[in-house]
């Protein structure tokens, strides 16, 4: 197994390297020339000249996709060239309100989607098994845009329930400000994870061991409980790890409308300024944590099912 | 049943989090709609960022708050400066007594204000290393600023040792400007942030992290700035004796405007600022009352204002006021004067200007409150008449369809698709729809483009573009600031984005801004605008008003074009929150 | 033979499943209305004004006006032939792409195998909004731009897939045989194995179409969509600004006719899974 880690972990090179090409091919095509933006609207040709030898601009392309990759290693992305922020520093920032967000949001939504796909499948075939799943597919056939407009507009402003918008750093401080955007993000991904956590059941209580286990006299609760969760739990763990490296950039629409100052706001903002090193940086640490994670849910596998070898 | 019951659940949990208000700060609640970068004030160079640091740092100069047109008057300065025969020399004293906020790069010593702190600062505003993004405002005016910035281009470091002549200080207490060439707009490149006051010790002991540690001489203190979206300021313990002001316009008195005049300022406590970017939050949050002070959006007129200058019943009710105030800019589509197009054939462009329809997009996208452009300096800047109207921006499909025929395109035929480049928000979107919708009455057909800010900033600077939508602000209420705008030497990448280029403008120009403000520069400067007017080299669009809302207890507002230092003088009133505040 | 009992048998199951049906009635009306909007027939007029500035609906327009005095109803159709091209041509794009690698990597296994999995482990790594972004910021946005995005953002799960039940099938028997009757690489591949996994290609179809067309409405948000004409996402776009001051009817539109059309799809997905997938049926 510790031969497998490494492996994988060896191939994160391969992977780091594509990424920053890809990055560095698609910024220097999108980009073209940061300078008169960084200068603002008073810009003159000069000095123009003067911040593109600064930032390195003049330098062969091929020595700066070399810092590219320098960068993806050593994790120094030095400072902003919008902000002048040290980049590092505004990660740390930013992960602070995005996680604040999307850790309770997704741990939230995930157990509740296997409580409910649970009684689903216990009942299933019946009414309520129908209900719920067209509620889900109903809920799922609405935009997210239309979501957080209504519900801003409803629970936050009409009933006053809630913030409308911000954020206020540190426990229990913030709870007021990411209650109302935690609340759509359930509701977002109740649909698609119920649906999903539903047929991976199913698919499980008609395996023989299930029929086993009911000739033994087993009640169907118990079996539910005992083993079909138990060997469900593997695919359910791959649907929700593989998620989590996109939890750290946050939910982009989210953070924007409840002003919370995450790493999905920061990301966009870096794209619409041509703030190369910003982009670069969360292109390479979300990549990091894609590849980290996927390499988790392989060791969660043979935790979950030991008979589960990685070679 | 389970789905909505668990999330009625969590639903009710989290009900009641909504914060209560608190009535014995004395607290003003404002609002940012951009992200603020840093509190360098060399790179104050939007609006968003200025507001912030005008509350920390100061300068020599500043707008004064209540009177209209807008007047400079000394700040750290102890008066306006002296000016020698010459026209040259600016000699400034400046106000004794005046000490830094507490910094640990003090080293617990009061550090009290001198002339060199000012050269220092705007040695930053031109070292090379630092890239200020207002070196434009000193860029070839000082003497010998230009060569010290070109001696250190190459380096590694920026010697600040170095003496310029152009920039001495005299005595502890006394600094010393000398001008290349006469350079009337110099006192108000003087009152804008970029050349605001900060101490060399601050700058040294953070290095580059001295954007997060603002330590200036204003009126608030922000001991770090944290890059969250909520800024909380104290008032500065230690500010010096500075006074609301006790005279200003006529109606101020009628509107309360002095009622603290000759009290020392801060007013208050504390003063918080919220970055909220969409405009849903922030409306709504205001008609909860969680701010104090808000632009009205556009969409949201109706249900604010009546006509253009009351506020509805519900408003007037909770004691809201309203400011409308007409702004020091320009909106217009730039017309690149270098493409083929556009390059002499102004019967193209006049026919353009002609068939859009202003009185339209005014009520859809101002509710009738901007004023139409008739040329480039707006309302309130000297160089503009009331009663010069361009013949070539009304609205007129015969003149239109017929200079369009005379242009080589009749009814359009020949004439490729335009395409205007414009930004990707939803509002610059609509507006040039409507543009398209007009150029389509006369057969020509334009395309509308998105962009984001950097690919139109391109686009622009590049030359490789036909249109783009634009809209200009006053950096300082002088017209040289708008005519710039179409000084051949300044075309693209400079602010001359049309890429326009006439030689008898061009003369003109230079005449005009050596001048010092008086009677014959406003005339030359009415005679240029209106000149160049006819020439359509951009189809001119509106002087735009603003709308301000402000709640009943926030004390002391005046709209500002250049409001980066009002916010010292506010004051808000508990009592009258504490009754309204049942009424939200 | 195998192939086409299933089909068969599909088919059968499909024609009486009644939510399924329903849904494909949905698809295909949409799909005449899209056509015929396309065409010029219906909602040719969708840039007039025909009343005035945000009217609410009433009997004469069903959906009310604009802020320009359009005909909301009129817009709602012109997007539906937006959406329902975005839906098209980003599968289109996509599940070739999709397809293609992962078959061949699930097939020669080996070097190509490595080659496509690191590409698209590339690809999806990289936040999808980057990558959108910078697509149609290279193609200069535009209904172009915004199937080129989506398309080449949305092949990697298929392509995952398409390798997984290749790899399987490639060793079962009848791919065996017919590599000892001569059959070539080729032919083994696109002959005898994806037949066998169309099914899977046809759900994630369903899938991909419906994505497509909610992730117009993000890219609308973002000033990437569609210009100059309008769209489900733009008008949910305005809303962003209409709604505090009460103009909902726009949103309300646009957001039903998407509702009612990426609901179908959804059902008409989960309909196709149980009646081809033979692992799930009798659920």
């Amino acid at each position: 197994m510790t031969r497998y880690i490494l492996r994988r972990l060896i191939y994160t090179i391969p992977v780091l390297l594509g990424v920053s090409l890809i990055i560095f091919i698609l910024f220097n095509l999108v980009s073209g020339d940061p300078t008169a933006l960084l200068l603002g609207k008073n810009a003159t040709a000069k000095q123009m000249v003067e911040l593109r030898e600064q930032l390195g601009l003049n330098k062969s392309l091929w020595l700066q996709y070399l810092d590219v990759v320098k960068s993806a290693f050593t994790f120094d992305f030095g400072r902003s060239w919008q902000s002048k922020q040290e980049i590092m520093h505004m990660v740390k920032m930013g992960a602070y309100p995005s996680l604040a967000l999307s850790i309770p949001a997704f741990t939230i939504s995930t157990i509740l989607s296997i409580l409910i796909s649970l009684v689903v499948a216990f009942y299933r075939g019946k009414g309520i098994d129908l209900f719920i799943r067209i509620l889900c597919i109903a809920g799922m056939s609405i935009s997210s845009l239309v979501y957080i407009l209504v519900f801003q507009w409803y629970f936050g402003y009409y009933l006053g329930w809630f913030e409308i918008s911000g954020f206020e750093q540190g426990f229990p401080n913030f709870v007021p400000y990411v209650a109302l955007p935690a609340i759509i993000w359930i509701v977002l991904s109740l649909g698609p994870d119920v649906r999903f956590f539903r047929t991976i059941i199913l698919d499980e209580i008609y395996q023989d061991y299930v029929r086993t286990a009911r000739a033994k006299g087993l009640g169907e609760k118990t079996i539910l409980l005992k083993h079909v969760l138990r060997n469900a739990m593997i695919p359910i763990i791959t649907y929700v790890v593989i998620q989590i490296p996109f939890l750290i950039l946050g939910a982009l629409l989210l953070e924007s409308f409840f002003g919370i100052p995450g790493l999905g706001g920061m990301t966009l903002n870096a794209l619409n300024s041509s703030d190369f090193p910003v982009v670069k940086a969360m292109a390479i640490l979300s990549s990091v944590a894609y590849i980290l994670f996927g390499l988790l849910t392989d060791i969660l596998y043979t935790v979950a099912d030991p008979r589960v070898k990685l070679k | 049943m389970k789905l909505f019951g668990l999330i009625l659940l969590i639903a009710s949990f989290l009900v009641g989090c909504s914060k209560e208000q608190n009535f014995d700060e004395r607290v003003i609640y404002l609002i940012s709609p951009e992200k603020i970068a840093g509190f360098d004030p060399i790179n104050a160079s939007d609006m968003y960022s200025s507001n912030e640091m005008g509350k920390v740092y100061e300068g020599l100069f500043e707008f004064h708050p209540l009177k209209r047109p807008y007047e400079l008057m000394p700040n750290l300065a102890e008066a306006m400066p002296t000016v020698g025969d010459d026209g040259l020399t600016y000699t400034v004293k400046i106000k004794k007594g005046v000490f830094f906020q507490e910094s640990p790069a003090f080293k617990g010593v009061k550090r009290e204000l001198k002339a060199e702190d000012f050269v220092y600062s705007i040695k930053r505003l031109a070292d090379p290393k630092l890239m200020s993004k207002g070196w434009w405002t000193l860029d070839d005016k000082l003497v010998g600023l230009n060569e010290w910035r070109a001696k250190y281009a190459q380096a590694e470091a920026t010697n600040y040792a170095d003496e310029i002549e152009g920039l001495k200080k005299v005595d502890d207490y006394t600094i010393q400007f000398k001008l290349k060439a006469p350079f009337p707009q110099f006192l108000y490149a003087l009152a804008m942030p970029y050349s605001f006051v900060v101490a060399k010790e601050v700058v040294d002991f953070y290095g580059k992290e001295f954007l997060n540690f603002p330590v200036g001489t204003g009126a608030f203190v922000l001991p770090k700035f944290e890059q969250t979206n909520r800024l909380v300021y104290t008032k500065n313990p230690n500010f010096r004796e500075k006074f609301y002001p006790s005279e200003g316009e006529d109606s101020d008195i009628a509107n309360g405007l002095l009622a603290d005049a000759g009290k020392k300022i801060p007013l208050v406590d504390k003063i918080v600022v919220d970055i909220i970017v969409e405009a849903q939050p922030k409306w709504l949050g205001f008609k909860r009352a969680k701010n104090d002070l808000l632009e009205v959006p556009k969409d949201n007129f109706q249900e604010v204002i009546v006509g253009t200058r009351e506020l509805t019943d519900d408003f007037k009710s909770k004691g809201i006021r309203l400011h409308a105030e007409a702004q020091l800019d320009v909106t217009f589509i730039s017309l690149n004067n270098q493409n083929d197009l556009f390059k002499d054939n102004k019967k193209l462009r006049q026919a353009i200007s002609l068939a859009y329809n202003r009185a339209q997009a005014n009520k859809l996208f101002y509710n009738d409150t901007a004023i139409e452009a008739q040329g480039v300096i707006p309302p309130g800047i000297a160089g503009y008449r009331k009663e010069f109207k361009n013949p070539y921006t009304k609205y007129d499909l015969v003149l239109a369809k017929k200079l369009l025929k005379e242009a080589g395109y009749p009814e359009g035929k020949g004439l490729p698709d335009l395409v205007v480049e414009t930004r990707n928000d939803t509002s610059s979107r609509q507006i040039l729809e409507q543009f398209a919708d007009n150029m389509k009455d006369i057969g020509i057909k334009v395309i509308v483009g998105q962009n984001t800010w950097p690919e139109l900033v391109n686009k622009v600077t590049t030359k490789r573009n036909m249109m783009y939508t634009m809209a200009w602000g006053a950096d300082y209420p002088d017209a040289e600031n708008f005519l710039g705008l179409l000084y051949c030497p300044n075309q693209s990448p400079g602010s001359n984005g049309a890429n326009y280029c006439n030689p008898e403008f061009d003369k003109l120009y230079k005449q005009a801004v050596v001048l010092q403000d008086s009677p014959e520069r406003t005339a030359l400067y009415e005679k240029i605008n209106e000149m160049v007017a006819l020439e359509v080299p951009w189809v001119f669009s509106f002087n735009r008003t603003k709308y301000y809302v402000t709640q009943a207890w926030l004390k002391n507002y005046k709209f500002m074009e250049f409001n980066h230092t009002q916010f010292q003088y506010l004051n808000v009133d508990l009592e009258v929150k504490k009754q309204l505040s049942k009424k939200f | 033979m195998k192939t086409n009992s299933l089909w068969v048998d599909a088919f059968r199951r499909l024609s009486r499943d009644k939510t399924a049906m329903m849904s494909l009635v949905i698809v295909i009306i949409f799909s005449v209305v899209a056509i015929l909007s396309w065409m010029g027939i219906l909602s040719a007029g969708w840039s007039q004004e025909v009343g005035g500035s945000n009217m609410p609906p009433s009997a004469e327009f069903i959906f009310g006006t604009d802020l320009f005095g359009r005909s909301v109803f009129d817009k709602v159709i012109h997007g539906t032939q937006i959406a329902m091209s975005v839906g098209l041509v980003t599968s289109l794009i996509a599940i070739p792409i999709g397809v293609v690698l992962g078959a061949l990597a699930g097939y020669f296994g080996g070097w190509v195998d490595d080659l496509i999995t690191w590409f698209y482990t590339t690809f999806s790594s990289i936040p999808n909004i980057m990558l959108l972004i910078s697509i149609t910021m290279i193609l200069g946005k535009g209904i172009f731009a915004v199937y080129v995005a989506l398309g080449a953002t949305g092949w990697g799960s298929l392509c995952r897939l398409i390798r997984g039940e290749v790899m399987k099938h490639k060793e079962r028997e009848y791919v065996q045989a017919a590599g000892a009757i001569g059959g070539g690489h080729m032919r083994k591949l696109f002959i005898h194995i994806l037949p066998n996994v169309t099914h899977l290609v046809i759900i994630n179809a369903s899938l991909q179409f419906q994505t497509a067309i909610k992730s117009e409405v993000i890219l609308s948000y973002l000033g990437l969509g569609v210009q100059g004409e309008p769209s489900w996402g733009t008008m949910i776009d305005d809303a962003k600004l209409e709604l505090a001051r009460g103009v909902w009817w726009q949103l309300a539109a646009s957001t039903l006719a998407m509702f009612l059309i990426v609901l179908a799809f959804n059902l008409l997905g989960d309909a196709l899974r149980d009646a081809l997938d033979p692992k799930l049926k009798g659920k």
